[in-house]
């Protein structure tokens, strides 16, 4: 048999897996709290979703007078259906903008209109101009907060995958096993606090708009650690995404392109949208709010038609942009203008000429069920950002996600600091017998000579979450592909094959152990909706396309040994919970 | 209208943990004629070499972590289009992790030393911080460095002689430039070796981002020369 | 007028790189300038420094056929009004004037291969 691979132990108060946003706020607070913190990042530390958000930062900077924090958290909770966690949504109207200000502190400069006034805009779903931006910030967010953490001589480790989190037998998070993928090395880090901020679930579908790394890794893995997952069956779909060239497929246009006017004015129109026969077929879906009309009704419209034959030769539909908004969108998000002039060409980037466009997967609303500290039911374990679920609810206010990683990272970070100031360190060999045993079984993979890659098996998974766990589903499809994925974890997963044999960077071996949260997370989503009888938000199915007052619930689902329950539960209102328990065995 | 067309590709391969020298291995890869250098490696990586080393994330351009050298010049991987032959090799002078791939860490030890975060003399004020709207267009423009090393990896002086590399005098410029750093960032930018710079501007024209490392280069050369930095 | 878009990048590894054009071509021609200083003074120190006399006949065995090559003199203007113009520009640069990097060096390019070829039509 193979010999136990080596395990390299070292001790920190926190371990923060994911170099986003959320990650490093977590790490900047958690060190200005005092703890040792050690973030991990997958690949290279400017690998992240943040990074690749163009997009807009809400907050009630008091420079609209008609805009307070109670409106953007009636807007936040209007927006996700009423079925958001109340105190969340609350959290992050009255924090974003203190945040905002931390990040003007860090070296990031808000947009100006005068030299103490911030630029405005208006954002999809909200009801008044608040949208603060920075140019392209996406970018400058993460510089800024990447320096923050060098100023504080923050060790993060590059190319450093957190595998599992190893739960003691006191049921408190004893530490967490990572693979050095530079190295193929593994390390095992004692900690009594692990913050889970590895960001969404995008690469579970064909066509999505985030990084490649974002395979929903620690939401698999808080799950199996034996925390909650909340409304995880919600996943945003961008209704407007490149459809060319191959590597530009499904990244967001963002709201200014597709809203036109409407970025500046409410009441203005926005883009028309039109098919192959030049018909605008949004008009059919919502006739009142027309292209105006939330993302989710929108991305399935397009869908739809080019589902149904519709679309243009390379997959898509044509919007016909407002030139009118040209030189705004040029200046707010010049990348984008970039983009659209190299992927399509001049005509296009002066929004002069149809742009083609496609639905795509974009950000995962649900997530691990977190309290207003971030912390889930597993003591020590904590999830900030899009790898944690209830801010958003049903539907995501379009530049919703950057306040969020601020307030909820910081509460993390400081959350898990004082925990591991509480709890002091973790016994010595407390842990190590399991992460072993773990980093052992995942070195089978490694030693297989026949099997099945890694990534064919992944563009299975994907191929079934676009066509019946995305933006349209119905309980038949949903059931039989719950069945297949039974299939695959029984059949396929324990045979896989890697072809390199090399220690260093077997991006094969990465996937390997990706495949496992991947399907996990696949099953849940599945699970999930299926229970959700009804359609909110970005959660449709054609067998029960109504709201459903009756759900105005959340779906809760848990490890159970090695099946999952799946159970609806209140709002969280900041009122005293109440169960209903409808268990749903997944096909072991 | 977009056509298939046919690509050849040499790509550098080498282990440093095994024994063997580095070589060039060739590939042949069909797709649509849109197709990026990435959408070359993937396809390599998918169909042809599974023990491929290479590193993407964002694909579109925002993250920098693909840079690769292909025909001898320095480019994002994701949006450099394919070209009929290409070299694609990893990027100098970067030590190798495997294959395409190169270790960041001096990077981020040289930016760390820096301490490119604004030096401030007095806290945030917890309100709009007062900076003109222009310095502040200013600053995002910095702020879209994406540090992704296509321009160290392309400077003749960094080859040849003592100097960082135009993107530390960027970031430096970026402090600079900023209202709430007091720190000395002239001073800082000599001693990464700011005087070396030929001023060709290679990396402006090499920038995936559309900056000019090189004109911070001259900006400050133009405050040696008159003054007007900010008082200490 | 049009705003002007952003650039289109995607096509990096095509064309030249300006700036090492520029580069090799002012060292080139600051190549040039010192050979042709150094062959300058020693030529003049050969036919003209009495402590010289015993060398100072062959030097009219290359110094008539190099003069009376339109080459040479073409490349040595080139390379000087090159330099000058490049270098002056450099300083340019850096004192505050702000040029296009292509542009500019096309235009010096220009000027500087006029002023060679004026010395081609005199010399031909």
């Amino acid at each position: 048999m193979h010999e136990q691979p080596e395990v390299i132990v070292e001790s920190t108060d926190i371990l923060i897996a994911g170099s986003g946003a959320a990650g490093m706020r977590a790490a900047i607070a958690g060190h200005d709290t005092g703890a040792k913190v050690v973030l991990l990042a997958k690949g290279p530390r400017r690998a992240n979703h943040t990074r690749m958000s163009g997009g807009r930062y809400n907050a009630v900077s008091g420079a609209n007078p008609k805009d307070t924090p109670e409106a953007f958290y009636r807007d936040t909770v209007e927006s996700g259906m009423d079925i958001n966690n109340h105190e969340l949504a609350r959290i992050l109207a009255y924090e974003a903008m203190d945040r905002a200000y931390d990040l003007e502190a860090y070296g990031l400069a808000w947009d100006r209109t005068e030299v103490e006034k911030y630029y405005m805009s208006m954002t999809g779903g909200g009801t008044f101009v608040r949208t603060l931006g920075s140019i392209d910030e996406g970018i400058g967010i993460t510089e800024v907060m990447l320096h923050q953490l060098h100023a504080r001589n923050v060790r993060i480790c590059d190319f450093h995958m957190l595998v599992d989190v190893i739960v003691g037998e006191d049921g408190r998070v004893a530490g967490a096993l990572a693979l050095d993928l530079s190295r193929g090395v593994w390390r095992f880090y004692r900690c009594p606090t692990v913050i889970i901020a590895t960001g969404g679930t995008s690469q579970l579908y064909e066509t999505s708009s985030g990084p490649a790394i974002n395979t929903g890794d620690g939401i698999a893995i808080a799950l199996r650690a034996g925390a909650e997952l909340v409304d995880i069956e919600f996943m945003q779909f961008i209704p407007i995404s490149f459809v060319y060239p191959p590597s530009a497929r499904g990244y967001t246009l963002t709201e200014p392109a597709h809203y036109g006017m409407r970025h500046f004015d409410p009441n203005a129109e926005a883009a028309h949208l039109v098919n192959n026969q030049g018909e605008r077929f949004v008009l059919k879906h919502d006739p009142v709010r027309k292209e105006g009309s939330t993302r989710d009704v929108l991305a399935r419209a397009i869908m739809l038609e080019i589902l149904e034959g519709r679309g243009t030769p390379e997959g898509g539909v044509l919007m016909l942009p407002d030139k009118q908004v040209f030189e705004a969108f040029l200046k707010e998000r010049p990348t984008y203008i970039k983009r659209l002039l190299e992927n399509y060409g001049e005509g296009q980037a002066r929004l002069e000429a149809p742009i083609p466009v496609m639905p795509s997967a974009l950000y995962t609303l649900g997530g691990v069920r977190i309290d207003a500290w971030c912390r889930s039911r597993v003591p020590g374990l904590y999830a900030a950002g899009e790898a944690a679920g209830g801010v958003h609810g049903a539907n995501r206010l379009g530049g919703s996600s950057m306040p969020d990683i601020q307030v909820f990272g910081r509460r993390a970070g400081m959350a898990a600091a004082e925990e591991a100031k509480a709890r002091g360190p973790v016994p010595e060999e407390a842990g190590i017998a399991q992460a072993r045993a773990r980093a052992s079984a995942l070195e089978r993979g490694m030693h297989a000579t026949d099997g099945v890659r890694p990534i064919e098996v992944k563009k299975r998974i994907q191929k079934l979450m676009w066509d019946h766990v995305g933006l349209v589903r119905s309980g038949p499809k949903m059931e039989e592909t719950l069945q297949q994925f039974g299939e695959i974890r029984a059949q396929v997963l324990p045979a896989l094959k890697i072809t390199g044999k090399s220690r260093i960077l077997n991006r094969e071996w990465m996937e390997s152990i990706e495949l496992g949260n991947l399907l996990d997370i696949a099953e849940a989503m599945a699970s999930a909706s299926l229970l959700r009888k009804e359609t909110r938000g970005a959660h449709y199915r054609t067998d029960f396309p109504d709201l459903d007052p009756q759900w105005t619930a959340n779906v809760l689902v848990k490890r159970d040994g090695a099946a999952l329950t799946v159970e609806k539960q209140a709002v969280v209102c900041a009122e005293a919970p109440q169960t209903q328990l409808d268990k749903h065995k997944a096909i072991a | 209208m977009s056509k298939q067309i046919t690509v050849v590709a040499e790509v550098r391969r080498h282990d440093p943990s095994q024994p063997g020298e580095p070589h060039y291995q060739r590939f042949e890869v069909t797709g649509i004629d849109s197709m990026r250098v990435l959408d070359v490696i993937r396809s390599i990586y998918e169909n042809q070499a599974g023990d491929l080393a290479y590193q993407f994330a964002c694909r579109v351009g925002r993250c920098g972590t693909c840079a690769v050298k292909v025909n001898g010049v320095p480019v994002l991987a994701c949006q450099e289009k394919c070209k009929p032959r290409m070299r694609i090799e990893p990027l100098t002078p970067f030590p190798v992790l495997r294959d395409l791939v190169v270790d960041r860490t001096e990077v981020e030890a040289r930016y760390a030393a820096l301490k490119l975060t604004p030096q401030r003399t007095s806290a945030h004020p917890g309100r709009p911080e007062p900076i003109e709207p222009a310095v502040a267009e200013k600053l995002c423009h910095y702020d879209l460095c994406l540090a992704c090393m296509v321009c160290v990896s392309a400077c003749p002086a960094v080859a040849e002689r003592a100097f960082d590399g135009p993107a530390y005098m960027l970031k430096l410029r970026h402090m600079a430039a900023h209202p709430a750093d007091s720190a000395n960032r002239l001073d800082q930018a000599l001693e990464a070796g700011m005087l070396e710079c030929f001023n060709c501007d290679v990396c402006t024209q090499l920038c995936p981002a559309d900056l000019s490392p090189a004109q911070a280069v001259r900006d400050f050369r133009k405050q040696m020369i008159f003054g007007g930095g900010k008082p200490a | 007028m049009s705003v002007a878009l952003p650039r289109n990048t995607t096509n990096q590894t095509e064309g030249w790189l300006v700036g090492d054009i520029a580069r090799v071509l002012h060292r080139v021609t600051g190549g040039v300038i010192v050979v042709f200083v150094l062959v300058h003074v020693a030529a003049q120190a050969a036919l003209h420094a009495p402590a010289m006399a015993a060398v100072k006949s062959s030097v009219g065995t290359w110094l008539p056929i190099a003069q009376s090559q339109h080459w040479v003199h073409a490349v040595l203007y080139f390379s000087l009004v090159f330099h000058t113009l490049y270098g002056l520009r450099l300083v340019a640069s850096e004192l505050g004037a702000r040029f296009d990097y292509r542009r500019s060096l096309w235009v010096i390019i220009g000027l500087s291969a006029l002023v060679g070829l004026r010395e081609v039509a005199r010399y031909v």
